[in-house]
Parts: structure tokens; sequence; C-alpha cells
């Protein structure tokens, strides 16, 4: 049985380690040319090889199934390496629902569209258009499977892999092929969305991107034409719209007109997402494209669809491990629209380049970017991050001192550049020098603080739940930063008294209860919070922004002995004192905006607990969870922070439920409607919205340049308007509640007299005045 | 073939190239990383070859106008899959390099 005739022939195939089947004839030809040998042979049966170009093939499919019969139920000859964990990844073949490659019966593998059909220039038109959806669908986070490469036109371009440009045609090989005017410029017009796929993958690859989340770049193991440079791509065009305008002449003008204009669009298109920008035009590369828009979209009705040039069959050739998917279909109107916004979003990132160079401008247009009404894509936000992290880490350390210069040292000895030009004494008894010592102290902290603090712009680059989740993990960061940065200054206290007492702890706390702030205004922004939580919410951001009031005005105070003294002092010193006064406007803005979040916070926190003993708040059943439960996962992000910012539940509750649990209280319903009569009821949460108007007013007054967002005024201010209104609108839902109140007789009655709106989930999107704010509207029924 | 010889049989054959034929006339070249009672195969670095379509060929005699010219079949990668016993029609080995006489097919 066990004979070993292998060896007889292995000196005839030797060399190619590829193997590749040749062609279907191939294998059959030998295969029949095998079995007669065998045949010759019937007492002892020595396997042939079957000899194909230098490698040799033995058929053993009996001798495997008999194998494979002897074995045992369960038994598995198996690679030691191989993991059923691996196993598992494996793709099942003949699985409709896995096998990519399998057919359904009647179907046929591969679409029959004749990509070398001549076209309409209307079609022409129309699949251009076509390309320009899917191409905008896949912006959107769709993937190009479903997407672009469902187009028999560019897979013909893209697959066999071309070799150069010249060998991506419509027709592959047989070169010096001729071909109709109008191929040619949709050949163009596909080399220029590939390329510009290709710098759209490059450019959010670079940065922190989520995949799948964000966008998908997988391209299936087709190569965008990354090796092509665009020039090459470029004149591709550029030629096209020559062809166009000497070669096609038999077509309406308007139909050409439309044309050029999308090849003239592609062009611009390309220039401005090419990676190699110039830092000096950089607001000359986007308003060309917005330019040709208008165009575009007026002669979109000329076009005509050509649905069968499009298919998802083109996405079995594809290294992909699924069936085909359904093609992804945009409407022109919705694909035209994001086109539109991703180039007033590009456009607008440029802006990034020419701000003042202060680190707080810069974080303000961050926040105005990603608080766009529509939320920038995944490209402009990557594009805008490019600007961002353009330079490397010193950039982000020369950021940092600035940022501690305006918050803790006001024209501080601490941070004067003289200190970084003292060189240490040669003998090392010799004491140093106390402003090396200083200098090395800010590097102290600077090294260890600037991975935190660039993680802290990168999570402002995200998209908004992103930003949220990132903006938890930066904020333990910043907790552990905080006790290290306290050592720092005690050593900073003893080489000087003359000093914000400790500068950097307070830097850091300051940033992290900004973070914790930004952090549960994001839930209120995103619905995280369900209505009947709102209140408990609220009541801990007032709390944090309290401490963080409290932070700033002894900060603040500290700022004004700075600017009398100096004052006081020589003409130097009066002229730092000037500018003293002007750093302190932005942390008088800082307090301001701290001291209305407080209030207003507070006060809707109140008004919300009175609506909940009215059983005016949807409440969801909750058969499993105990508020206190709920209350412990909500504020999960901030248990571990040190100094405790978390409001005990015990506190919370004597807040928030005065009268024992809202579904059941423990007090008789009319002793909660007289409280709820009571004109001491409303006295504080009115005069709380009052500070909060007051403060917000304030910080409108001060205006963007003492916020530090002169760049974005006319968001930063719609900011604070919109901050303004919801003041208004909860000083308007208190008296809503206050009128109505007398009515009642029990909390019961309540449900048919009044109706709260803009609470609920989803309810309030895009209606509120400001997105942080969740102001109820009181309705009477 | 009693359990250790096939047990044996089959354990060379780990990590060697395989073509698995499928009954729906495409073919499979890969590792076998896996195998047991059922035939069913796993492969690993798997390439999926399939016959041209008969308007394919048809093509290309056409526009060749040689009726015996040679087209090649269409592949694509597609990695780890397990190919099951039922649909396997053909199972063949191919030697490589380097592991010229180490198997005993």
């Amino acid at each position: 049985m066990a004979d070993t005739s292998t060896n007889e022939s292995s000196t005839e195939g030797d060399g190619e380690i590829k193997v590749t089947i040749g062609s279907a004839a191939d294998c059959g030809l030998d295969r029949d040319s095998a079995s007669p040998k065998q045949a010759q042979l019937p007492l002892r049966q020595v396997p042939q090889p079957i000899v194909n170009g230098g490698s040799k093939v033995w058929d053993i499919t009996e001798r495997f199934t008999q194998a494979s019969q002897a074995l045992k139920i369960g038994q598995l000859v198996k690679d030691e390496y191989f993991t059923l964990f691996e196993s598992i990844g494996a793709l099942e073949i003949m699985d409709p629902k896995m096998d990519s490659g399998f057919l359904q019966p009647g179907e046929t593998l591969e679409e029959n569209y004749d990509a070398l059909r001549t076209l309409l220039p209307e079609e022409v038109l129309g699949i251009m258009d076509q390309l320009l959806c899917y191409e905008m669908a896949w912006h959107q986070g769709y993937p190009l499977s479903q997407t672009l490469f469902t187009s028999v036109y560019i897979d013909r371009l893209l697959w066999p892999e071309p070799r150069s440009l010249e060998e991506a045609q419509f027709y592959r090989g047989n070169p010096g092929r001729v071909t109709d005017a109008l191929q040619d410029v949709l050949r163009a017009y596909c080399l220029g969305i590939i390329k510009s796929c290709d710098f759209v993958i490059g450019k959010i690859t670079s940065r922190d991107y989520f995949e799948e989340e964000d966008f998908c770049t997988h391209t299936y193991n087709r190569s965008l034409f990354s090796k092509v440079p665009h020039d090459f791509v470029l004149h591709e065009l550029e030629i096209a719209e020559e062809i166009l305008a000497t070669d096609v002449d038999d077509i309406d003008e308007t139909v050409k007109a439309a044309i050029n204009c999308r090849l003239e669009f592609r062009r611009n298109f390309l220039v401005a997402l090419s990676p190699d920008y110039s830092i000096n035009f950089l607001d000359k590369y986007w308003p060309p494209v917005s330019a040709l828009l208008p165009a575009i979209e007026s002669s979109h009705e000329l076009a005509r669809v050509v649905p069968d040039a499009f298919s998802t069959k083109i996405q079995r050739r594809l290294t992909s491990t699924v069936p085909p998917r359904p093609i992804v279909e945009l409407e022109f109107k919705d694909a035209f629209a994001k086109l539109k916004q991703l180039c007033e979003d590009c456009a607008e990132a440029t802006k990034y380049t020419f701000l003042d160079p202060a680190p707080e401008e810069y974080q303000s247009f961050l926040w105005a970017f990603a608080s766009r009404k529509v939320q920038p894509s995944a490209y402009a936000r990557s594009y805008l991050a490019g600007f961002v992290f353009a330079g490397d880490n010193e950039i982000f350390e020369g950021l940092l001192r600035d940022d501690l210069a305006a918050m803790v040292f006001p024209e501080d000895q601490v941070l004067d550049p003289i200190n970084w030009t003292i060189d240490a004494p040669r003998n090392p008894l010799f004491p140093k020098d106390k402003r090396l010592q200083m200098a090395s102290i800010i590097d102290d902290f600077t090294n260890r603080a600037v991975q935190n603090y660039v993680e802290l712009w990168t999570a402002l680059c995200q998209n908004r739940c992103r930003m949220r989740r990132m903006l938890c993990h930066s904020l333990l960061a910043f907790d552990q930063l905080q006790s290290d940065a306290s050592i720092l200054d005690d050593e900073l206290q003893a080489l000087t008294s003359d000093l914000q007492q400790y500068p950097l702890t307070t830097w850091v706390y300051h940033l992290k209860l900004r973070q914790i702030e930004w952090i549960i205004q994001l839930g209120f922004e995103q619905d995280i919070y369900l209505p009947d939580e709102l209140a408990g919410m609220y009541l801990f951001l007032a709390k944090v922004a309290e401490t963080r009031n409290r932070l700033l005005s002894t900060l603040l105070e500290f700022w004004e002995q700075r600017q009398k003294r100096l004052e006081k002092g020589k003409k130097v010193d009066v002229e730092k004192a000037a500018k003293v006064q002007e750093g302190k406007a932005y942390i008088e803005a800082l307090l301001a905006e701290a001291v209305g979040t407080e209030e207003l916070s507070a006060a809707l926190s109140s008004l919300y607990t009175l609506l909940s003993y009215l059983h005016l708040l949807p409440q969801p059943p909750r058969p499993f969870s105990s508020p206190e439960l709920r209350y412990d996962l909500r504020t999960k992000p901030f248990a571990l922070l040190q100094p405790v910012e978390i409001i005990p539940f015990d506190t919370l509750t004597t807040h928030i439920h005065p009268f024992g649990p809202h579904a059941a209280p423990t007090s008789p319903s009319e002793s909660i409607v007289k409280h709820l009569q009571q004109a001491t009821t409303y006295q504080p949460i009115d005069a709380s919205v009052k500070r909060a108007k007051d403060a917000f007013a304030k910080l409108k007054k001060l205006g963007p340049k003492a916020a530090s967002a002169e760049g974005v005024k006319e968001q930063w201010s719609g900011r604070v308007q919109g901050r303004l209104f919801s003041c208004v609108a909860a000083g308007v839902a208190v008296a809503g509640l206050r009128g109505m109140a007398g009515e009642l007789v029990s909390t019961a009655d309540a449900e048919g007299k009044l109706r709260v709106e803009g609470v609920a989930e989803g309810e309030g999107e895009g209606k509120r005045y400001h997105e942080w704010w969740i102001v109820p509207k009181v309705v009477k029924l | 073939m009693n359990n250790q010889e096939a047990t044996a049989y089959l354990e060379q054959l780990i990590g060697r190239s395989l073509r698995l034929y499928t009954s729906d006339s495409r073919i499979f070249v890969g590792q076998m990383k896996c195998t047991d009672k059922d035939r069913n195969i796993i492969l690993a670095l798997t390439y999926e070859y399939r016959q041209p379509s008969e308007a394919t060929i048809r093509k290309t005699v056409e526009s060749s106008g040689n009726p015996s010219a040679q087209v090649p079949l269409m592949s694509r990668y597609v990695g780890l899959v397990v190919v099951p016993g039922q649909y396997i029609t053909r199972i063949e080995y191919e030697e490589s390099q380097f592991s010229q006489g180490t198997v005993v097919p």
C-alpha cells in the first residue's frame, strides 16, 4: 500500500514556485493524458503527476477521500498552529451569505455592459453625474464597493492593474486603438475621480479617523493611481477639454458646456484635494471649485441616466469577503448638497492657517468648526486636522507655553524667554541660576504634558460622538497630570513667591473642569440623558461649573493684583500692565461663561425636578434599574477623578427628590401642589435665570476678542446669543409652570392641563437655541 | 486504510498546496490547514479560479479569429476558506520546489 514513487520524477520539475493554471484547456488536456498511464498499472497503482509548466500535480481525490473516511468522528487533522478561533474567520464556500463567488441558478458572474459602445453626449453627462453621486455617498461613509466601484467604466480602468496611465483604457490591451472622442472625455473624468479618491484616502488615513465609523478607506486591492503624479491626470483632463472643444462638434452647445464645466470642476477639485499645497495660496484653492457648482446643478436636467453602466456584479471581482451588496443610491440633489457642503467646509478649514497664532484662538476655531450646522465630513475634518497637526510636538509645546501664559503666568518672569538662554554653571557645585531652574521646571512640565495636550486637540478634531468619548479618556490623563503638576508647583514656589498659587495645577485643573463640562454638555447635545435624568445631570453640571467659577475668581484676583502692581512700576512695567489688562479680559470671559453655565444649569435642574413631580416628563419603564445605578453609570467617566467632582447620590437625592421618588412620592400630593403654588419655590429659580442671563450678557459684551474667538466671530456670537435665548426660554418655562400651578388640586391633574415639549429624545434636534441647553417648553392645553 | 495511516497521510498534506475542484466548476488553490471526517477542508491564502463564460470565449475567438485562442481563467484572492466536503469533486496536490519528495501523494 505504502508506495514511494514520488522520487522517480522529482528531477523533472524545478524552478518555478509560482503555480498558475494557464487555461482551462491546459488542465483538461493534462488530466486526460495522465489517466491512460495509470490504467497501465492496475496492480500497483502509482500516482502520476501532471507536469504543468515546471510543477507537478497529483490527483489525490481517491486517497484523500479514503483517508478522511477512516478518520474518527470529531477528529481533526490540522496545522498545530491553526486555532479554532482562526477557523471561524474562514469563508464557507457555497454558502450564499458568505461566498461571494456563489451564483444562483441562471445568474451570470459578469455584467454584460459594453464599455466601448458609442455614447450619446447626454449619456456621458448622466454617467458623470451618477459617478458624482456615488463619490459623495462614499464621502458619507459607504464603501467603494457599493458606490464608485460599481461603475463598469471605473472597473475597466482599474483592472487588470494598469502599469501606466496610458494603459488605463476602457479597452484593455490592443494599444493604438482609436476611440470615440466622448469616450476619451469620459475616461479623463473617471481618471480624475479615481485620483481624487486616492487623495481623499491619503488625507484621511494620515489623520486620526475611525474606519467604518467615519469613513471606509478600503480599496479592495485596487490601486487608485497612487503612484501617478496628479499633474498627469490634470493633463488628461485638460486634453479632454480640448478634445471636447475641437473634435466634438455635432452636439448641442448646452450639453457640451455642461460636460465642459464638469471636466473643469474635476480639475479644480483635484488641485484642491492635492496634498501638496502652498500655504500662501491656501485661500485660492476652494473658491474656483465652489464657483463651478451652480453650473453643474443647473445642467443636471440635461443628463440621461445609464443604469446598465453600473453593476453590483463587479464586487465579485474585488478582494472582498462578502457577496455583492446593493448599490447605495444617493439622489443627485442630496449628493450635490453634500458636495457643496464639502467645498464650504474645506474653504472654512483653510481659515485656520490665517488665525492669530494663539492656542485659545485655535481652539475656538476647532469648536466652531465641529459645531457647524451640518457636521463636517470625515474628509473636511481630516483636512482641518492636517493644518492643526502640520508641525511636530514642538509646536504644541509652544502652544502649551502660550496657553500657560494666557491663563496663569501674566507677564511673568517664569516664562521670560531670557530664562532659556542661560547656561548651566560649569562647576556642578555652583548653584544654578534661578531663571535657569524655572526654565527647566517649565520644560519638565511641557515635556510631561504635551502628549495629553495633543490628545485633547485630537479629540476636538473628531466627529461629535467620538469627541465626547475621547474627552472622557483625555480627562483621566489630565487627572493624572494634575497630581504631577503639583510637585513642579512646589519647586516653582520655592524659587519665587511672586506667583499665582499653584499655577501649573490651576491650569491643569481648569482645563480638566472644562472637559467635564464639555462631556456633560455634549451628552445633552447627543441626547444621551433621558428626560427624567436631566434634573440630576444639570445639578451635576452646576456643581462643576461652580468649582470652575471659584477657581477662576481666585485667578482673576491674582491678575488684578498683578496689573495694579505693574501699573505702579517703571515705564516698562506700565506697558506690561496694559498687556495684563488685555489678557485679563480672557479670564473674565471664561468666568462669565462659567457663572452663566452654573446658574442656568441650577435653574434647569430645579425646573425639571418640579416637572418630574407633575409627571410631565416622559418616563420609560425600567424594571431592572434603580436611579442610583443609573446615576453611577452616568457619572462613570468622572468616578476616578481627584479631587472628587461627583455629587454623592444621597446629596443629589435631597436636591432632586425632595418629596421622595418622582413616580411614587412619599409626601402627599397636596403638599407637593402647595409647594408648587408658593412664590418662594420660584424665587430662587428666577434669580438663577437672571444671574445666568447677566453673565451671558456680560460675555457678549466682552466680545469675541476677549474670548479669543476673533477668527470665528459670527459663530461665537451666535452661540452666545443662543445661550441668552436659552435663558429667556427657561424664564418663560418657569413662568408658564407658575401660571398653571394655581389651578392644580393634585399632582395628577397636571397631565391634562400642561404639556412639556422639546425634551423627549430627538424632539429638540435642530430646534434648540443652543444644543447644550435642553430648555423645556411648557404648553398650556 | 486504518485510522493511523489515514491520519499520517493527511497530516503530511498540512501546509501543502491543494487544488480543490467544486461542483460549480470553480477551483480553489490554497494551503491546507485542516480537514475532518466529512472531507471539509480549510485552505489558507486561497485563490479562486473560474472558467470564463461561454460568451467571453466566443468573443475572444471572434475577435482573434483563432478558434483555439487561449482564454485565461478568471482568478481572485479569497484568503481563508472552508470548502464543505460535499461540494468537492476533485482534489489535487501541487508539489512546490520546497516540498519535493516529502509528501506521498
